[in-house]
């Protein structure tokens, strides 16, 4: 395909360098330097979408983010699709593959433009609004259709191939925007020594004056811009974002910039390097030069592709080298819209006529276009266009002068591209995103940011310097007013020269009358992507839905990825025109993050795969791995599950684990057990106050059970605690729980009891903490170590210091399973090591090692609860059956005591914990299965209490479980009803949730 | 505080073993070793921007005490040679001791793994009043990051400020490092000391093994 709208010169693309790239399965060239939008309009594509509601064709107005129509899908494969690119920011490289998102199933002939009206009609302003009224199941259907429909793209199917980096950075001055303010900004912070990040959207610096014809100091501004940004570039504190959009203003000034960094070399990022980073920035001071959006006007069947604002045509001529189209007409409400005409008639194609709202024209502009001899038509406006897939002709008539009513004949004048412009809106949708207001300025017609409680200055266009001299001076003040405040010297910095321009101040033109009532005249859209028309903003008021952000709701003026750049100010007029009101009084909408879509690989950065999450080991890891243990996620430890030998099933391995355990010596390593260090004259004191029960007198060496409420009177966490001396405590907390439990007490500490002297020191990581439980323990531990492990010199519940396997340790008499147990902690450095030492020395004693499952299962027997498991935050001890283990005489009170002693906690039908022995001792419940007394109540059934843990055991020959029912303590020997999810009903008696040695005889040997 | 005799408030002094006292050919392990830094450090680039080493098995002291008791910090000094570092995020070292501040009343001490004994013995006799000192050796390891684009993969895990200004030659942070925290020092303009947790070690490493690589990493041993 030739480029048939490609200048043979001008521009900043290279024409030595081709590129080829395929739109809609058709090949096309385009330069080095297009972005895809100018590549496509140099090759003549007309028609990039079609329109979510009415499915009409349209093409593209802008040539910057504000783009509503060219949102395009890119990627050569599955695992390299993009949606959501607007083909105006997508730099064109060598075999882009770029597909339109909308237009379902193609362009030509698609389900929404063979039904066309009938979709039109079905979705009328309001279907947003409507749909949310009907049933929820509707919704869901609703919003497929929309989704698919309304040209957001598609997500790829595989995984993204490609590294997306998230980074932190810190400066002085955050410059948004590289235009003339921006520019300035940074030259003079940057020369002030501050420490600089500039910022700028687009695929190269320089913003307008990359397409300007203004001459700064005598010589083209884009001589200008190489020569900042060469110095800026030399300075080692500035840092340059180009490719990069600032998209979220976060409070503290915190802000997010989105970095393409590779987008635009090739369909995948090059090996090793990002595609995307995103910059998470804190800036002391923050200096907004987000420039202004052109606002194209609003006149009937606007949408038809050749349609666009003044702005986008001088920028395809001057920046890329494209005209796209032969005749031009414009229609402008002020002087701006004449570069477009100067521009177009320069590259010499035919400006058919301007079409100026104003009347008795003078300005420098307008002396321009009659130097050149082309037609200007005043107190005019184009009302309507005709054609369907390009502009054909406009129909011109003459208005009056408050731009409300046609006055003349109506005159068709031959032309295929349209370009317009209703003046310029300030881009305030960052300034806005922590909660400032825009304020109106009747004067530049438009919105400027409001006040701030931010470090935020505002330069250039975005507060109406529309000039390039105006923005250049306010771009150098911010960056004074900024290098003052953080107390850095101002340094001497000359603003450059530009002709003197006389400019005549603009209409406040929007919405171009039409002969007809707007309800009948043909659609006049207002935000392109949404398909908002002005009938439809007229209608949203007619109905009662007044409020700009009903407005919004009601007709989806500004949603989605559009935020409302084009025709958000244009909706405010037309609503405000309906209501008798002025635009201030209108108010605006909420602009709100992000700025542009961000992809979700930014956001995730590297916190993916086998990044997503910490995960953390104990000492012993690479042992279980090469025994080929299965692992649980227990917070984020990775802990042994259970230990299939060879052709084994879970089941299998854990009833052999248990039954070896019982029977002879099992082996767990519970190092990721919480261990807290507890030390100070107080230390004693503060247990008992953390704890439900007594600490007062565990005397050196003996170790003891803690149950620990929160204020509400409910466990928390449990765990052994052991007096390692008088004034010296080792906790243990549960491997969930360790983190929370030490911040628990730290809290407590420092604003409750700061008067008391203890501290505390996270060990978790030290020790490494293998359990050794069974019949043979001791003879097995007594192979390492010739400490005396006899019941009289080592009885249950004490710790002593010893030497295992060479290595020093504390040793401790605790047991999770009921059986004779030794929990063997050394540094964990040394783990490893004792660990293989029990195995060499195990053998002949079957040692077997065991997971969490085995854990549970064991402990189950015994009646021992799991913090977490068996309470879920409304259980207090005495639901436990644990009373035992409260103590009421301690002199100061404990954390919870006040809570469990309220009339809801003292209730007789309390849930409480019991054990749940099934009728046929084959069956296990399901964890979570609800119990009822009568299995024939009608439903809803009222339940008593749901299942905690239930387990096979293999040393009991049969299931066990435990759970809560009603009033459950007074109920043994009852029967609990458990219907289940298949229809099933299972019969079961309440009784001790002890099932095996309720007189720990095991344990005490 | 409470009215058991067991609960004195008399000099208190922690049980002290010496944790490093193994047999003859027991060894120590890093919670790296399976990382392979010997033969990481053949394979990797030697002209590499970034370059890492762990120093693993030192000696790790955590010092709780109060900064205000002079005679607490001169016992300090006395026995280490060096004044403790009261003022927030500071640290001081000599040729085998580090000291970082951690919190206003937690210090931590590395020395080398054969000198950690003697100085917890040291200590422990010189200071007075309600202290506490806690072996935590194996709970952490030791990364050392430099060269000169350590800064930019540092800025990849931290969020702290990283620039000379905010953060000079022997500042040290506890702060987040992605997912999970370190304690960061700089030891010159660009080398940083990461002190992190035992469990955590191996996601550090992945991280920062990641981050560096649009750069070039080299491992020394």
């Amino acid at each position: 395909m030739t480029q048939l709208n490609r200048l043979s010169t001008g521009g900043r693309i290279n024409r030595s360098k081709p590129l080829r790239f395929t739109w809609r399965g058709q090949v096309y060239s385009g330069y080095e330097g297009d972005t895809l939008a100018s590549a496509l309009l140099a090759n003549g594509v007309d028609v990039v979408a079609r329109s979510f509601k009415y499915s009409r064709p349209r093409g593209i107005i802008a040539a910057g983010a504000e783009e509503p129509n060219g949102i395009v899908q890119i990627g050569a494969t599955e695992a390299t699709q993009v949606p959501n690119v607007r083909a105006t920011q997508q730099g064109l490289y060598e075999g882009l593959v770029a597909e339109p998102t909308s237009g379902w199933p193609s362009l030509e002939y698609d389900l929404m433009g063979a039904v066309g009206k009938v979709a039109g009609s079905a979705m009328p302003p309001g279907f947003y609004y409507k749909t949310f009224m009907f049933p929820e199941s509707m919704w869901m259907t609703y919003e497929k259709f929309i989704r698919r429909a309304a040209g957001l793209g598609r997500s790829p199917i595989a995984p993204d191939p490609d590294r997306y980096e998230k980074t932190h950075q810190h400066c002085d001055v955050l410059v948004v925007g590289a235009g003339p303010a921006g520019l300035m900004a940074a030259l003079a912070a940057a020369r002030g020594g501050a420490r600089v990040i500039i910022a700028d959207e687009q695929e190269e610096m320089g913003g307008s004056l990359l397409a300007s014809r203004e001459l700064l100091d005598g010589g083209p501004a884009t001589d200008w811009v190489a020569s900042v940004l060469a110095e800026l570039n030399e300075h080692p504190e500035v840092l340059l974002l180009p490719k990069s959009t600032v998209n979220g203003y976060h409070d503290h000034n915190f802000l997010t910039i989105h970095e393409r960094c590779t987008d635009h070399l090739a369909d995948r990022a090059p090996d090793t390097q990002p595609r995307q980073r995103l910059h998470r920035v804190r800036a002391e001071w923050v200096i907004l030069a987000t420039g202004a959006h052109e606002r194209p006007l609003v006149y009937g069947n606007n949408d038809v592709p050749g349609c666009m604002t003044c702005s986008a045509v001088s920028s395809y001529v001057q920046r890329y080298g494209v005209v796209p189209g032969n005749r031009l007409v414009v229609s402008t409400s002020n002087d701006g819209g004449y570069q477009a005409a100067l521009d177009w008639h320069d590259a010499g194609r035919r400006v058919v006529a301007v079409i100026d709202a104003r009347r008795q024209v003078a300005s420098t502009m307008a002396d321009a276009l009659k130097d050149r001899g082309i037609t200007l038509i005043e107190g005019s406006a184009v009302l309507n266009v005709a054609g369907s897939t390009r502009v054909q002709s406009v129909e011109v008539a003459r208005i009056d002068a408050d731009a409300h009513q046609v006055i003349g004949p109506v005159q068709t004048l031959v032309c295929d591209t349209v370009a317009t412009s209703g003046g310029w809106s300030p881009a305030v949708h960052l300034s806005c995103h922590t909660g400032s207001r825009p304020t109106w300025r009747s004067d530049i017609i438009g919105f400027v940011p409001g006040a701030t409680h931010e470090q935020r200055l505002d330069a250039g266009a975005l507060v109406g310097e529309f000039s390039t001299e105006g923005a250049l001076n306010s771009g150098l003040a911010a960056a004074r007013q900024a290098l003052q405040a953080l107390s850095m010297s101002v340094p001497e910095v000359v603003v450059p020269t530009l002709a003197p321009v006389e400019i005549m101040p603009a209409l406040a033109l929007f919405h171009v009358p039409h002969t007809l009532p707007t309800s009948r005249a043909p659609k006049q859209f207002v935000d392109y992507q949404n398909d908002v028309t002005a009938a439809g903003i007229e209608l949203s008021c007619r109905e009662g839905f007044e409020s700009i952000e009903h407005v919004k709701r009601y007709t989806a003026l500004g949603f989605g990825t559009d935020q409302g750049k084009l025709g958000n100010i244009n909706g405010m007029a037309i609503t405000a025109r309906a209501r008798g009101m002025s635009i201030p009084e209108v108010g605006t909408t909420v602009f709100r993050p992000n700025y542009t879509p961000v992809s979700f690989g930014a956001i995730v950065g590297r916190d993916c795969g086998p990044l997503f999450d910490p995960k953390r080991y104990t000492a012993m890891h690479e042992w279980h791995v090469s025994k080929g243990a299965a692992f649980e996620d227990v917070g984020q430890w990775k802990r042994p599950w259970y230990f299939p030998k060879a052709g084994e099933t879970m089941a299998q391995a854990v009833n052999r684990e248990c039954v070896a355990t019982r029977t002879s010596v099992g082996i767990l390593d519970a190092s990721t057990l919480g261990k807290i260090d507890i030390q100070g004259p107080d230390a004693r004191e503060f247990l008992g106050r953390v704890y439900t029960n007594a600490w007062a007198k565990l005397a050196p060496g003996r170790c003891r059970y803690g149950l620990m409420c929160g204020e509400d009177g409910m466990v928390f966490d449990d765990g052994v605690t052991s007096c390692l001396a008088d004034q010296h405590f080792l906790m243990t907390t549960t491997t969930g729980g360790a983190a929370g439990v030490l911040e628990w007490l730290e809290f407590y500490h420092q604003t409750e009891w700061p008067e008391l002297q203890v501290y505390m020191t996270s060990v978790t990581d030290h020790w490494a903490t293998m359990t050794i439980s069974g019949p043979n323990s001791r003879k097995l531990l007594g192979e390492l170590t010739d400490a005396d492990l006899s019941a009289e010199a080592f009885p249950f519940m004490s710790w002593q210091p010893m030497t295992v396997a060479g290595v020093p340790a504390r040793v401790f008499r605790i047991s999770f399973t009921g059986e004779l147990s030794f929990e063997i902690n050394v540094p964990a450095n040394y783990g490893l090591h004792v660990w293989e030492a029990l195995f060499e020395r195990g053998a002949p004693y079957d040692l077997t090692p065991y997971g969490t499952e085995t854990m549970h299962v064991l402990r189950a027997e015994k009646g021992f609860i799991i913090a977490g498991q068996d309470t879920d935050g409304s259980v207090h001890p005495h639901d436990l059956g644990m009373g035992w283990a409260v103590s009421n005489q301690k002199p100061f009170s404990f954390i919870g005591k006040r809570g469990m002693v309220r009339a809801d906690c003292v209730r007789p039908d309390r849930k409480q914990w019991v054990g749940i022995k099934t009728r046929d001792p084959s069956v296990v419940l399901p964890e979570g299965a609800q119990g009822v007394f009568d299995p024939n109540a009608p439903i809803p059934m009222p339940m008593v209490g749901h299942i905690t843990s239930s387990y096979w055991s293999a040393n009991l020959n049969r299931s066990i479980a435990q759970g809560f029912v009603k009033g459950g303590h007074a109920r043994m020997g009852e029967t609990v009803y458990y219907p289940l999810a298949d229809g099933s009903v299972v019969e079961a008696e309440i009784c001790s949730p002890v099932f095996l040695d309720p007189e720990g005889e095991r344990q005490h040997v | 505080m409470s009215d058991n005799p067991a609960s004195s408030k008399e000099q208190y002094k922690a049980p002290i073993t010496d944790w490093t006292g193994v047999a003859d050919g027991v060894t120590g392990r890093s919670p790296l070793a399976h990382v392979g830094f010997d033969e990481l450090a053949q394979m990797t680039p030697s002209d590499a921007p970034v370059q890492l080493r762990e120093y693993a098995l030192k000696g790790h002291l955590t010092l709780r005490c109060n900064p205000e008791d002079a005679a607490q910090t001169a016992a300090f000094e006395a026995v280490t040679g060096l004044a403790l570092p009261t003022a927030p995020l500071s640290s001081v070292a000599s040729s085998d001791t580090t000291v970082r501040w951690i919190a206003p009343d937690e210090w931590l001490i590395s020395v080398p793994a054969s000198a950690l004994f003697s100085l917890q013995q040291r200590l422990q006799d010189a200071l007075t009043g309600h202290c506490a000192l806690v072996d935590v050796s194996s709970g952490l390891t030791v990364f050392e990051l430099s060269g000169e684009r350590a800064v930019d993969v540092l800025k990849k895990c931290v969020p702290v400020d990283l620039h000379q200004r905010h953060f000079p030659a022997g500042k040290v942070v506890s702060t987040g490092f992605a997912k999970a925290s370190c304690t960061l020092r700089r030891l010159n303009d660009e080398t940083f000391e990461l002190v992190v947790r035992r469990s955590f070690a191996d996601y550090i490493w992945l991280w920062l093994q990641d981050a560096s690589l649009e750069y070039g990493l080299r491992v020394e041993n």
